[in-house]
């Protein structure tokens, strides 16, 4: 009893033991905060890999795509052993090319722009069944059905760049001769693309305020020439021009810069591949079978050479592991700060323990045990851990919350912050793991009672003797 | 009450060996109240500790009653001081955390549990209050040690001996940092505990006017009894014949 009460009323009086729970306050509230960020990081990454790499892909590593037409491929795939893991399957055609648009200036003139893409070609409707699509284009109604079907100012818009072809009035070259029928005058029905959000918008930083914002660079409706390669024996240049859509906003630079879907249907026409595909994207029913579901395609698809299976995962291994060691390593060295803690509190325990040497013989002259006077400051560890911790949960969760304002702050003030250019998201993501934050407050006790024991030890093994004689 | 038989002890500082109690043989009858006098380094002091099972001797046999104290285990050696022996030292040795009555209540809160704490908390407070009145410091009750004056601390010290009923109280130089005044008082309270209570006082001052309160005086050094008389009593104490006012007859019990 009088353990709780010595505890109690140490924690009151020593200012000492502040410097300790504010140290393992520090380190929880670090741990915490870089967890999270961490965490928010690599969960948000791999939400957008995995939907925009689909949890299984079915693919063709030669660049004209699989020969066999892609309903034959998805009936055999349905029909064999795989087809009971499929939710939602769809064929796309991929491929690199170039994206070339005339930018038009404010001087007046133009100034052509080209850059590398790779081109998508997607059934919209079948590709949203998948995830990972439809909710990244940029105008909120297109997400509830998503077509490449320009709306009426798009299509006005690109009217009014491309008018209808005059064609002079027909004037027999033998008189009498009957005229011929009038060339269609319908106009002719563009086709319709989402580029990434990157190719159709630039960045703009406010000289006053410092704050980044996106411009249009291309307006829907423009037009934007694709220069790829034909589907046949003989690589062959082709081409064909789209008319904007709409854009696609995945917040991941790579694919905002480098991806451009059109229709599926368009891409085979202009590659010379009716009704093939080069990937047959897969969702499964229960991704935690994806092991299973692997092998039951790679048995339709024996050969490597013809078609490649993997998971997102697979896809994006590298990635995904430097990201896991990452995070490793940078949990090792904050525990260590919190170990850098531990010692603070073992050095304001002893410098206490020595303080307190007289108090420990008083105790024992009145029948105090060695364990008692142990216990007083084990508890008195693990109170000061707890403390620490539980302010450092607090603070670090707050952190956690603000961490947006906080680093706009900081950047304004000090310049030192999270870099928009080189980080793939607008704003800093966060997710608080609650096992995480679990297993920090474990560890900062746990650091805490073990660097207590120490000091606590030479107490109990104090001489009563000796310590009523100190001065 | 309690009975030493050829106690000895030395402290080894480096190569030496100083011999701290050489041969000390004493029997303390209930309800006695013995000084022990002696220069400073005479090994009084450790005697005290010794007897109170503070400090162990080298060789030589403790009883308490009929039980032999100076073997027993750690724990038990603990409950011996919490329940059966009170201390009272020169410099109160109060814990400066606490108020009086948290201080006096420390024996109490250390032989409990929290559950028989919880039990006999308000039996305990109420002793606590008692106590602290009985010494005089019934207004001083919620003070922390450094508002009191040392011999309201001391008081509060000779309190906390008190509340857990001991059989035995060791004052190891009660009145060695207070003035003359506060010192008569602090011994003539232990005196009134003494006879009003039947507690056994064992003293150690060198103050030999405080002393001759006592029942028995006997003089320590070198670690030994002096030997003053020639008809000395075989096991027990030296009167101290050179100081004549000093000896008094031992009480007969």
């Amino acid at each position: 009893m009088y353990k709780f009460l010595l505890c109690l009323r140490y924690l009151r009086t020593r200012y000492l033991a502040f410097v300790c729970i504010v140290s393992v306050m520090l380190g929880v509230a670090t741990l915490i905060v870089v967890n999270s960020v961490m965490a928010g990081f690599s969960t948000k990454l791999k939400d957008r890999f995995r939907g925009l790499h689909t949890d299984v892909t079915i693919e063709s590593p030669n660049m004209n795509g699989f020969s066999t037409p892609a309903a034959e491929l998805k009936e055999k795939i349905l029909n064999s052993r795989a087809g009971e893991f499929i939710e939602a399957m769809t064929e796309t055609v991929e491929v690199f090319g170039m994206a070339t648009f005339e930018l038009y200036l404010q001087s007046g003139g133009s100034e052509p722009i080209t850059m590398p893409v790779q081109v998508i070609g997607i059934d919209p409707e079948a590709r949203a069944k998948l995830g990972g699509f439809a909710q990244y284009l940029t105008t909120p109604s297109r997400r509830e059905k998503p077509s490449f079907e320009l709306d009426p100012k798009a299509l006005a818009r690109w009217h009014h760049l491309h008018p209808p072809v005059d064609i002079p009035e027909h004037k027999p070259l033998i008189p009498g001769a009957p005229p011929l029928p009038d060339p269609p005058r319908d106009p002719v029905k563009p086709m319709g693309c989402f580029p990434g959000f990157a190719i159709t918008h630039y960045r703009s930083t406010d000289p006053v305020t410092g704050a980044v914002n996106h411009k249009p660079l291309l307006l829907m409706g423009d037009s934007i020439r694709i220069v790829t390669a034909s589907a046949t024996k003989r690589l062959e240049p082709v081409y064909a021009d789209f008319a904007i859509a709409d854009s696609i906003q995945t917040e991941i630079p790579e694919y905002d810069r480098g991806f451009f879907w059109v229709k599926l249907e368009d891409l085979q026409t202009i590659r010379g591949m009716p009704g093939r595909c080069s990937h047959i994207h897969i969702r499964l029913k229960d991704y935690s079978k994806n092991k299973e579901a692997v092998e039951a395609l790679r048995e339709i698809f024996p050969d490597e050479r013809e078609a490649i299976v993997q998971t997102w995962e697979d896809k994006n291994r590298t990635l995904l592991d430097a990201i896991d060691t990452e995070r490793g390593i940078l949990n090792l060295l904050l525990f260590m700060i919190v170990g850098v803690a531990g010692f603070s509190v073992l050095a304001v325990f002893s410098m206490i323990v020595r303080e307190k040497t007289r108090d420990i013989g008083i105790l024992k002259s009145l029948g105090a045990s060695d364990r008692g006077v142990m216990s007083i400051f084990l508890g008195y560890g693990l109170l000061l851990g707890g403390l620490g911790a539980g302010l450092g949960i607090a603070l670090g969760l707050t952190i956690v919350h603000y961490i947006n304002p906080i680093e706009q702050f900081l950047s304004k003030n000090t310049g030192v912050g999270f870099d928009r250019r080189v980080y793939y998201f607008e704003e800093l993501p966060t997710h608080v793991q609650p096992e995480m934050v679990a297993l920090v407050t474990i560890g900062a006790l746990l650091i805490s009672v073990l660097f207590s024991v120490l000091p606590a030890l030479r107490a109990a093994m104090l001489k009563p003797v000796r310590a009523l004689r100190y001065e | 009450m309690i009975r030493a038989v050829n106690l000895t002890k030395s402290y080894h500082r480096h190569k030496h060996v100083v011999p701290v109690l050489q041969g000390i043989d004493l029997e303390l009858q209930p309800g006695e109240f013995l000084s022990i006098v002696g220069a400073s380094g005479s090994g009084k002091s450790t005697l005290l500790h010794v007897l109170g099972t503070l400090d162990k001797a080298d060789s030589g046999m403790i009883f308490f009653g009929d039980e032999r104290i100076d073997q027993l285990s750690s724990k038990e050696r603990d409950r011996y001081r919490n329940e059966k022996f009170g201390f009272i030292f020169q410099f109160y040795h109060l814990l400066p955390e606490l108020s009086a009555m948290e201080n006096v209540m420390m024996p109490g809160l250390i032989g409990s549990s929290l559950f028989s704490w919880w039990q006999k908390r308000k039996q305990i407070k109420k002793r606590a209050t008692e106590l602290l009145e009985r010494v005089g410091l019934g207004h001083r009750l919620h003070h922390k040690p450094r508002e009191m004056s040392g011999g309201e601390m001391q008081r509060t010290a000779i309190a906390r001996a008190l509340i857990a009923s001991p059989k035995v109280l060791f004052a190891d130089e009660p009145t060695g940092n207070l003035d003359a005044e506060a010192a008569d008082e602090i011994i003539r309270l232990l005196r009134e505990i003494n006879r009003e209570e039947r507690v056994t006082i064992l003293m150690v001052t060198h103050n030999l006017e405080l002393a001759r309160l006592s029942d028995r005086v006997v003089k320590m050094s070198s670690g030994k009894f002096s030997p003053l008389s020639v008809n000395a009593p075989p096991l027990g104490y030296q009167p101290l014949n050179d100081i004549p006012h000093l000896c008094l007859p031992a009480p007969q019990v």
